[in-house]
């Protein structure tokens, strides 16, 4: 804020020093300098002062008075000082007093209405771009947050895409060992009902072949047993045997 | 059923010992017992009881008339007439079995492919007290089905030493 005063008030000051002029130095114009001059002018040799003494060197010079023509000469440069300007760099001390007034009541103004406006119009910039960056920060975290939160979300769909693959791979392996293993069951059963039929014929084929021959066997036996029984002697035969046996603890 | 025929069977021994022929009635039951065994027809008749118990009364008394004791034939035609005709078979075993008992001995059903001669009566009678250690009254059934030898049934035990027996044994090894 300090910053900010000093640099109006060298403005002010650059504004009146510039401002300066000849005329503006002294507090009078030009044509009143000049008035000034040709009133209180007085010339050595020439009776009286002012006009009349103006008047008085200007016949004088007419009439070719050598140093006539020289005071006129030095009164000339008098009236052309009237248009030579003043000091740039020091004013009156009047426009000192008076710009100083000046630039104290216009900076009481200023502290007074319009520097809390301005500074309140610069609080509120302030403020705003304040509110503008926090909002910008927080709308920052926030999309922070969600990107976060969608990179977890992501994660987590990847991870579950990961775990689902994984679990159809097993199951996949799961049910592909299973196949295997009751295809290879199968086989094996097959095979071995297979043997088992095998062994079941050959068995059959063997005891049908055995069957047969006892039957053949134990048909002519009884054929030939069938003669032999018709005979009397051979039923007594076996009938003592039986006794024997019987009496001999066999039966 | 089998307490049936013993309850019939115990009827009849105590009529047979009041009459004093237990040793025949049980005797002749046991050979009307084999004549059903040996024919479907009759066994049927007696056990049709379509056929009226008067009926079948009079078929048996004309097949055990002056054959049998009028004690067994006046039992067996009370068992016909009973409808009981069916379980004649095992009530004479078990009045042969009575009557056993009544003497001390035991009974075995003897079955022979021919009639045996008295002599083998007699030495298989005593091979059969002796394997069995007590008396044994043998009832010989002629059964041309076992071929040849003899099957003793003694009780529960059976002594096969029939041809059939043996043939089926041999069946059985081949």
């Amino acid at each position: 804020m300090s910053k900010r005063l000093w640099a109006a008030a060298a403005v002010v000051v650059a504004a009146v020093a510039l401002s300066a002029s000849a005329a503006g130095a002294v507090g009078e114009t030009v044509g009143s300098c000049i008035f000034d001059e040709l009133g209180e002018a007085q010339f050595e040799g020439i009776e009286g002062d002012g006009f009349t003494a103006v008047k008085e060197l200007k016949t004088q010079y007419k009439a070719g008075d050598k140093h006539a023509k020289e005071l006129k000469e030095d009164f000339e440069k008098d009236l052309e000082g009237c248009l030579e300007a003043p000091n740039p760099i020091i004013p009156e001390v009047t426009e000192i007093i008076w710009g100083g007034a000046a630039f104290v009541v216009l900076l009481a103004l200023m502290k007074w209405k319009l520097f809390p406006v301005v500074k309140n119009l610069m609080e509120q910039r302030t403020q705003r771009i304040q509110d503008s960056l926090d909002d910008a920060d927080r709308e920052r975290a926030e999309a922070a947050e969600v990107r976060a939160r969608y990179e977890a979300e992501l994660a987590d769909a990847k991870a579950e895409a990961a775990r689902l693959v994984d679990e159809a791979r097993d199951q996949a392996a799961s049910v592909r060992a299973d196949l295997q293993s009751r295809a290879e069951a199968d086989i094996a059963d097959m095979r071995e009902r297979a043997a088992a039929d095998v062994e079941a014929s050959k068995r059959q084929a063997i005891a049908d072949l055995q069957s047969e021959v006892s039957d053949i066997a134990l048909g002519a036996a009884e054929a030939v047993l069938g003669r032999s029984l018709e005979d009397p002697e051979m039923q007594r035969q076996l009938v003592d045997d039986y006794i024997a046996s019987v009496s001999a603890g066999q039966d | 059923m089998a307490e049936r025929s013993a309850s019939y069977a115990d009827a009849v021994a105590a009529v047979a010992r009041a009459e004093g022929n237990l040793d025949v009635v049980s005797d002749e039951l046991f050979r009307v017992a084999r004549a059903l065994e040996g024919s479907d027809e009759l066994r049927m008749t007696l056990s049709d009881r379509q056929v009226p118990a008067a009926r079948r009364q009079q078929i048996v008394e004309d097949l055990l008339g002056g054959q049998a004791l009028e004690t067994t034939t006046a039992v067996v035609s009370m068992i016909v007439a009973a409808g009981r005709s069916s379980d004649l078979i095992g009530i004479a075993r078990e009045a042969v079995e009575i009557n056993a008992r009544d003497r001390g001995r035991s009974v075995a059903e003897v079955r022979t492919a021919v009639a045996l001669t008295d002599d083998q009566s007699g030495r298989l009678s005593a091979a059969l007290s002796a394997a069995t250690g007590h008396q044994v009254d043998i009832k010989v059934i002629v059964d041309p089905s076992i071929m040849g030898g003899v099957v003793a049934t003694i009780g529960d035990e059976v002594i096969d030493g029939s041809v059939r027996h043996r043939l089926s044994q041999l069946r059985d090894t081949f």
